[in-house]
């Protein structure tokens, strides 16, 4: 291995590294504060080295990891989103599991297999990194001991992953016979019976990536898992688990023209209108905050993946990719927002998940609600939040590559998608009837969600700094 | 049709026969007896394609390892003098004559291509232990794939102990 190959896989070897110190340090010192201030130092560690890795360019480890500004890209947007969710599982876990060492662990387990998962461009690094990041999730899900809700999650998404990521083998599988090689690699002039058992493999590996992302018709595990899952790892699920997945589709699709294929372009198209019309009419008249943003990421998914249809035009490639790494960095942050916040409101007992219990949340604990505010605004797409660049972006990239139909579900979907988003900020701007005491936060989840806030408003209003960045990043 | 596909139909179709039986059965205990089998159906075919380890793996680690686990679990949920009861009406002589069957095919299929390892037409060529040891450690992208695996292994391991812990020390108050 060449020095510029190291320092291009210093983060995936600094946090692999540190996984293996950490294991060790909390055999000897069984101590959850232990094992949180240890996740931070490796994941501010991983986060510290990747300027070094962005300098070496673009590097090819072994055929199996492609190490660019891309895959370098969704490192420091999971590694923030593990930060985030490390600080506000401390004081959420603690009244619901006797022993959280472990969990830090599973996090930064499950923070490697996503990186790898965004870094591949090899069947083999695909499904190890999807299995990786999901073995770690169900454990996650199922961490809390008290309470049937965790596991009943945990068992769901396991079986359901499972069937997701078998379906996807056996699409490699269907592949692999055509192509010969693991790698994302087109598969050239081949005979008419090779192309039909190409197009059944393809179709197979994009229904198993359409179960994880949650897409319309493949979604119906995500309200359930959502609800059940102790809210910190459900905000880890819908970002990190969801960018991950992306970034390997996007890289797949791209590198083998998935796209291109009228009958595949067809099938993305039908799942995309699906996705958005259907999860925001299904989250219209959830009264649980969990389900509700369980639907929302749904229809959010759907409007992703006309990122990658448009990225499939060659003239608009480069801008179909730079939408796709702005809306999900907008879209990471406004829902570690919102899953933060009903973090830090839950109690030791329950989870602050029905929308009754944002009544009048303006007058009891103002800053808390207007982070949920401007969450929900811009998830809604509301001007000056990072969700309205988001949304701006895939409305260009939509009208550069022609996507018509799509960029009029969008329109609808998203106009669909403000009444419930402004339901839960009107929910929270009642009068509240009676004084009650609000209970004492964690101070530390209040100060990240603030930060998770301003990051949208000052993002929303001074986007080109992001913007700027991640052009200079360059596809996969 | 020649005879090397015959070969290949013959324990393929055990295969999916064996597991349609795993997914029907209503007893625990049948339906794992059917799941060995179609486990090793699969090992034949892999043998018959050239690659007798991948075969002995599939034989040692499903049928062998796995399916045990799975055996085990099923016993240790069923404690106590009637379930007992319930285990030998379940373990009647005349549920083994399915699996037998199926197994007795696969055998002459095995013996048959274990006879004649160079008469049969595989199409691909011998892949032994050797070979898959270079492919796994040497140059290439498997290396760091072992590695990745072993991260998922970890992960298994640690979300498996603290998932049991919460069962043992519910055990623990209540002795």
């Amino acid at each position: 291995m060449t020095a510029a190959q190291i320092s291009a896989l210093l983060p995936l070897l600094v946090l692999s590294g540190g996984i293996v110190v950490l294991l060790i340090v909390v055999a000897w010192l069984r101590s959850g504060a232990v094992a949180f201030l240890g996740a931070l130092v490796v994941l501010a560690a991983t986060i510290a080295v990747t300027p070094l890795a962005l300098g070496a360019g673009t590097q090819d480890i072994d055929g199996l990891l492609e190490i660019d500004g891309y895959a370098l890209f969704f490192h420091g947007l999971v590694a923030f989103a593990a930060v985030a969710t490390a600080v506000l599982s401390y004081r959420y876990l603690k009244p619901r599991a006797a022993h959280a060492q472990e969990f830090y662990i599973l996090l930064l387990v499950a923070t490697l297999g996503a990186v790898v998962t965004a870094a591949t461009d090899h069947f083999a690094g695909f499904l190890l990194g999807i299995e990786v990041l999901s073995i770690s999730l169900y454990a996650m899900i199922a961490y809390p001991q008290e309470g049937r809700g965790p596991l009943e999650a945990a068992a769901k998404y396991l079986v359901l992953s499972g069937a997701g990521t078998s379906t996807m083998l056996f699409g490699m599988a269907l592949i692999y016979v055509v192509t010969g090689t693991l790698e994302f690699v087109p598969a050239g002039e081949v005979g008419r019976n090779e192309q039909l058992l190409l197009a059944v493999g393809q179709a197979m590996l994009l229904i198993g990536v359409f179960f994880k992302l949650s897409l319309v018709p493949f979604h119906m595990w995500t309200p359930d898992v959502y609800q059940g899952a102790p809210a910190p790892v459900t905000g880890f699920v819908a970002t990190v688990s969801k960018a991950a997945v992306f970034a390997v589709l996007m890289r797949y699709a791209l590198a083998v023209g998935v796209v291109d294929a009228e009958v595949l372009r067809n099938v993305i198209v039908v799942v995309a209108v699906l996705s958005m019309i259907a999860g925001n009419f299904l989250a219209l008249l959830q009264i649980n905050i969990k389900r509700l943003l369980a639907y929302s990421s749904i229809a959010h998914m759907g409007y992703l993946l006309i990122a990658v249809v448009v990225a499939a035009t060659p003239e608009v490639r480069s801008f179909g990719v730079e939408t796709a790494l702005v809306y999900l960095a907008g879209y990471v942050l406004m829902t570690l927002a919102a899953f933060g916040v009903v973090t830090v409101l839950s109690n030791a007992d329950e989870d602050a998940e029905e929308l009754t219990a944002y009544d009048g949340l303006f007058w009891r604990r103002p800053v808390l609600a207007a982070v949920l505010a401007a969450a929900a605004l811009s998830l809604a797409g509301i001007p000056l939040t990072v969700g309205f660049i988001a949304k701006f972006y895939l409305v260009a990239a939509g009208v550069d590559g022609a996507a018509w139909i799509l960029v009029w579900a969008l329109i609808v979907g998203s106009a669909i998608g403000i009444y419930y988003y402004l339901r839960i900020v009107f929910a929270m701007t009642k009068r509240p009837e009676a004084e009650t005491q609000a209970p004492p936060v964690a101070w530390e989840g209040v100060v990240s969600v603030v930060v998770l806030g301003a990051s949208i408003i000052v993002l929303g209003v001074f986007p080109s700094p992001v913007v700027d960045f991640v052009r200079a990043l360059g596809g996969p | 049709m020649t005879l090397d596909l015959v070969l290949f139909w013959i324990p393929g179709a055990v295969a999916i026969g064996a597991t349609v039986a795993v997914i029907t059965r209503k007893n625990a205990s049948r339906a794992l007896i059917y799941l060995v089998v179609s486990l090793l159906a699969v090992a034949v075919i892999f043998f018959m394609l050239g690659a007798p380890f991948a075969a002995a793996l599939e034989v040692v680690v499903y049928a062998g390892a796995i399916v045990v686990l799975f055996l085990f679990v099923v016993m240790m949920l069923n404690l106590g003098r009637s379930s007992v009861m319930r285990e030998s009406r379940w373990l009647q002589p005349g549920m083994w004559i399915g699996p037998f069957i199926l197994v007795a095919i696969l055998a002459v299929v095995f013996a048959y291509a274990f006879a004649s390892v160079d008469g049969v037409d595989t199409k691909g060529e011998m892949v032994g232990p050797r070979a898959v040891g270079e492919a796994l450690f040497g140059e290439g992208p498997y290396l760091l794939a072992v590695e990745l695996a072993g991260f998922l292994l970890l992960a298994a391991l640690v979300g498996a102990y603290h998932l049991g812990r919460r069962y043992l020390e519910e055990r623990r108050e209540l002795s």
